[in-house]
């Protein structure tokens, strides 16, 4: 027994040497290099893992790029959004970050800013000009200093609806004021449909879809930025009344009862599947729901109705720009050189195009591609006019927060409108 | 145990290289990480000392006594719920019956399967509109029973802790299990000859038998479940509002989502000391019975 | 619950037939009962097993139902989504790698912490125990810096020893208080005759041991099969990546492609499945396996 036991010991033991050396071998110190030989290499993080038509055309420019240039190396690293913002925090804290790394506007942007870690692009700017809208440039500037360019711009907040569940309902255009919207919701929970589906366990789809919305419409496009300077309150009694709205929504019932519950993937199924009448979603919801939908010429697509004693402009529509891709203060000389010639090529009219075959809205100036669907015109053309800043991407991540849960709670008859005002204010008040 | 000292150099080298890895692998980033906790940090700029602002800080929020509840919650259904269930199982199992360990296997599923599917799967189970559990109450006529139950304040934390409780079963019933065949047949045998039937033999011999097996899984629940994460993350997200929040959720977001590496190193270390009290005050307790 | 009822019926009308009926009769509930339990913790596997074939639509419409159309192609997807092919073998070189340590270290350690007093001895055992309440979350970012300072940052050693670290707590927990339950004085006769104590080790603990090596092999190959934060942080390069990274590429922003990642996860448990029968029969040998018996 001992015998065969000490022989076993001394196999794993062995075994396990083995595999450790094995393991240290296995990766010799590939330094991102500063190339060997001609070769310039550039390590780049994006969150482009799940074959969506985005993510293949983002794949696709990087593709192009590399074989335009056989000299530089692009070695990517594809990570899911969520685990990619804990992956860049821990190498920004150990100084190591990649040379090209994907960028959000606002909350995510200025910590790296702040620790100078990324450097500004003004000097190879004017490559874009007449490409790219000026106006859409704002979201990845800080402090007259641009860090990224943007690739999409993505509306938060549109109403999908189903054309037939509302002609049943007696609406064959959508309601223009909040009033006749409220009417709406009433007579389609008589015909026992959900109104408006909703998933909003992960607690952004309130504050994203919903709060930025109905908060410009109430407020006007200056209040959070007032806000943050301290101009202005979150317990200005616009802004109640913005969280009124929703609370409103919620206790009339407009929502699937387990709207607290589900998430943003199992309320999208809600209105494919025709149980829902409406659906207050992204355009990243876009393509999903063409896609899946049996009939989709029965989708429509339209903005927040106007409500009354409204600040903002009704014609308003939250919108964020998306895909920035900043480089890493680091980078100097050839590699530097390499970085800018990558985002030279990568923000093409190429991709560009491309996106907007893959339903996505971009803010470049450029005519539509053939082939476009007719659903992505039509966001295109209610978007057109005014852009309402998106409250997770302009306020501190802390308020944020804030605003997430409190908004659950509103929902749920925890917490007052006024209570959660003020709870915002003092978050407002605790960051300075 | 007497005679054993003269191996003061064998234990040294038993002992070494398990303490080695253990402390310059797992203390010493811990140590780092509580040195953090007196620091204001964002991981991006300097790092500043704050003495203990962040603990001060933690005291007066809400939160975080929200999650400490919630957590004491966990641990009091992990201990209650997860080691007698599984103490009855393993005994059940231990009967020698056919297709004893057909059942082992099974119960030890869930500790196997990833948190992914457990949590969809206890999501749609309690899903207030098609779930499972509304439906069967409904079909055996306790439809005013049904619940919003992930989606309910009141409830929320209640469901959280069913789902919990299963997942772990299994992993004490095999420890139970193991520790069940320490005990040998012969004083099963003297006792079956005494006379003692089967619940006296079980509460008399058995249980009394496996008092330290028992305060190792009292043990293993609370480290657990105060560092429970994954399952309630994926399934509630905290929510609604806090009511399913927990410690290392709250320290994971102060830590990741709000960059604030200070504060999220003081809340683990909140949560290291609660461990070692309720760990202490459970040695105490299961001591006490025992003599 | 209506099958317990059921059963408890039964029970009480043999019940009244006669002691040999009585005592099936117990049987049988204590049967249902297993069954029962069986059945509740088997679901969510079959579950995860049938909904790896559907589409994404018909996951929505039916989440509980068999597939109306069975998606083998899911697997396809999932192998390529999740890197199956690479992440697969660098995940088994990790995870054996740690264990084998673990439990090797682990068990050489619990044997002089079980079985010899020492004035420090529970010093070290209670500082081992320690580990056990720390989450991991709060360490990553000291990992990561400690990582790279050592230059281990990016290597599959890297990756293994925080694994080593962080499982020896409750192997030597769980270790430890299995080998103090044996009697006393099972070594002194051994150490009379001359032997040594690393030989008593090997050839006495070892095997009375095994029952509570089978649990924390099976534990330590579970937490490193799964782990994922250490994994996410410490690893850049695609070829040295391990398999619960790849099982998160199936959750993009907005979307989830859910029957591919059900047989992506219904691919990663099998070799959990597979530990698990190879030790089964250990957990419960034990005593009559052992050298010593009585």
């Amino acid at each position: 027994m001992s015998k065969r036991l000490r022989a076993r010991a001394l196999l794993v033991v062995s075994a396990l040497m083995l595999v450790l050396m094995s393991a240290c071998s296995s990766n010799g110190e590939k330094a991102s290099g500063n190339g060997s030989g001609d070769k310039v290499e550039l390590t780049f993080w994006n969150i482009w893992t799940d074959p969506s038509p985005q993510n293949k055309a983002s794949l696709k420019a990087v593709k192009k790029f590399e074989k335009e240039h056989p000299n530089i190396v692009i070695k990517q690293q594809n990570i899911p959004h969520d685990q990619f913002k804990v992956k860049v925090k821990t190498q920004a804290a150990g100084q190591q970050l990649p040379d090209l790394v994907q960028v959000w506007p606002g909350a995510e942007l200025t910590p790296l800013v702040n620790g100078k870690l990324i450097q500004p692009l003004n000097g190879i700017l004017s490559h874009w000009d007449g490409l790219i809208k000026k106006n859409q440039l704002s979201d990845y500037n800080v402090d007259g200093k641009q860090y990224a360019l943007p690739a999409n711009v993505t509306p938060t907040s549109l109403v999908y609806y189903n054309k037939k569940m509302l002609a049943k309902a007696g609406y064959k255009n959508f309601p223009k004021t909040y009033e006749d919207f409220k009417t709406l919701v009433k007579k389609l929970k008589k015909q026992d449909v959900i109104p408006i589906t909703l998933g909003n366990k992960a607690q952004w789809v309130l504050q994203s879809s919903y709060m930025s919305m109905i908060g410009d419409r109430m407020t006007g496009s200056n209040f959070l930025p007032d806000v943050l300077e301290g101009k202005k309150k979150f317990t200005d009694p616009q802004f109640v009344k913005a969280v009124g709205v929703i609370k409103e929504l919620a206790d009339m019932k407009a929502f699937n009862d387990d709207f607290n519950s589900i998430d943003n993937i199992q309320h999208r199924d809600l209105f494919v599947m025709g149980d829902a009448a409406m659906m207050i979603d992204g355009a990243w919801s876009l393509g999903p729901v063409l896609e899946a939908m049996e009939d989709d010429s029965s989708m429509g697509i339209a903005l927040f109705p106007s409500i009354d004693g409204g600040k903002g402009n009704p014609e308003a529509v939250s919108a964020v720009t998306g895909t920035g891709i900043a480089l890493n203060s680091k980078l100097k000389g050839e590699k530097l050189k390499a970085a800018q010639e990558f985002l030279k090529s990568f923000y093409s009219k190429e991709y560009y195009t491309d996106l907007m075959k893959a339903d996505i809205l971009v803010p470049a100036d450029i005519d539509p591609p053939k082939g476009v669907s007719q659903a992505l015109k039509q966001v295109s053309k209610l978007t057109g006019d005014h852009i309402a800043p998106v409250y997770d991407a302009t306020l501190p991540v802390d308020v944020t927060d804030a605003i997430n849960s409190g908004l659950q709670e509103v929902t749920l008859g925890q917490m007052t409108p006024e209570q959660l005002a003020k709870k915002l204010q003092a978050a407002v008040d605790k960051e300075k | 145990m007497h005679l054993l000292n003269r191996y003061k150099w064998p234990a040294l080298i038993g002992i070494a290289p398990a303490l080695i890895i253990y402390l310059l692998f797992a203390i010493v980033p811990i140590i780092l990480s509580f040195y953090y906790s007196v620091m204001d940090w964002d991981g991006f700029t300097e790092m500043k000392f704050v003495g203990l602002a962040n603990f001060k800080e933690a005291l007066h929020d809400p939160v975080f006594w929200g999650a400490l509840k919630n957590n004491l919650l966990v641990v009091a259904a992990s201990v209650f719920g997860q080691v007698p269930l599984a103490l009855f199982f393993a005994l059940l199992i231990n009967r020698k019956l056919k297709f004893g360990k057909v059942f082992r296997t099974l119960g030890f599923m869930p500790v196997v399967i990833s948190t992914v599917i457990i949590s969809l799967v206890w999501g749609m189970m309690y899903n207030s509109r098609r779930g499972l559990f509304n439906q069967l109450l409904e079909g055996i006529g306790l439809g005013d029973w049904a619940q919003n139950w992930l989606g309910d304040p009141k409830w929320a934390m209640f469901s959280v802790c069913v789902t919990i409780i299963w997942q772990f079963i299994g992993l004490y019933l095999i420890i139970f299990l193991a520790a069940l065949q320490n005990i040998p047949e012969e004083i099963y045998e003297a006792a079956k000859i005494d006379g003692a039937s089967g619940l006296k033999r079980t509460l008399y011999i058995t249980l009394p038998m496996m008092r330290n097996t028992i305060m190792v899984a009292v043990i293993l629940c609370i480290s657990g479940s105060l560092r429970t994460f994954d399952l309630i993350y994926v399934m509630t997200t905290g929510g609604p509002g806090h009511t399913t929040e927990v410690l290392a959720m709250y320290m994971f977001d102060q830590t990741f989502s709000s960059t604030r590496y200070g504060y999220g190193s003081t809340l683990s270390l909140f949560i290291f000391f609660f461990s070692l009290a309720l760990v202490y005050l459970s040695t105490l307790i299961l001591r006490k019975r025992g003599d | 619950m209506a099958h317990v009822m059921v059963g408890k019926q039964k029970n009480i009308e043999l019940q009244k037939e006669s002691g040999k009926g009585r005592r099936f009769s117990k049987k049988a509930l204590i049967y249902l009962l297993l069954v029962v339990y069986g059945l509740v913790n088997a679901y969510p596997m079959i579950w995860m097993f049938l909904n790896s074939f559907k589409s994404n639509i018909d996951f929505a419409k039916n989440p509980f139902g068999f597939p109306v159309q069975w998606m083998f192609d899911n697997y396809k997807t999932a192998w390529e989504t999740a890197k199956l092919g690479t992440y697969f073998f660098n995940s088994v070189i990790v995870s054996v790698a740690a264990v084998a340590v673990t439990i090797f270290a682990g068990a050489i350690a619990s044997y002089f912490l079980a079985r010899f007093a020492f004035k420090w001895g529970k010093m070290v055992y209670a500082f081992f125990v320690f580990g056990m309440l720390i989450p991991i979350h709060a360490t990553l970012v000291p990992m990561f810096l400690l990582m790279k300072s050592l230059g281990l940052l990016n290597t599959h050693i890297g990756l293994v020893l925080p694994y080593i670290a962080f499982n020896l707590p409750i192997t030597i927990f769980i270790l430890v208080s299995f080998m103090k339950s044996f009697p006393r004085d099972i070594e002194e006769s051994a150490i009379m005759d001359g032997c040594g104590v690393f030989r008593i080790f090997f050839s006495i603990i070892l095997p009375m041991t095994r029952p509570a090596l089978a649990t924390v092999i099976i534990l330590n190959f579970i937490n490193n099969w799964n782990e994922f934060s250490f994994a996410l942080v410490l690893i850049n390069d695609d070829s040295l990546k391990t398999l619960p990274l790849g099982l998160a590429n199936f959750a993009g922003q907005f979307t989830t492609n859910y029957g591919a990642q059900m047989a992506g996860l219904t691919m990663a448990v099998i070799p959990v499945i597979i530990i698990y029968l190879l030790l089964e029969d250990h957990l419960v040998k034990g005593m009559t396996a052992g050298a010593v018996k009585g």
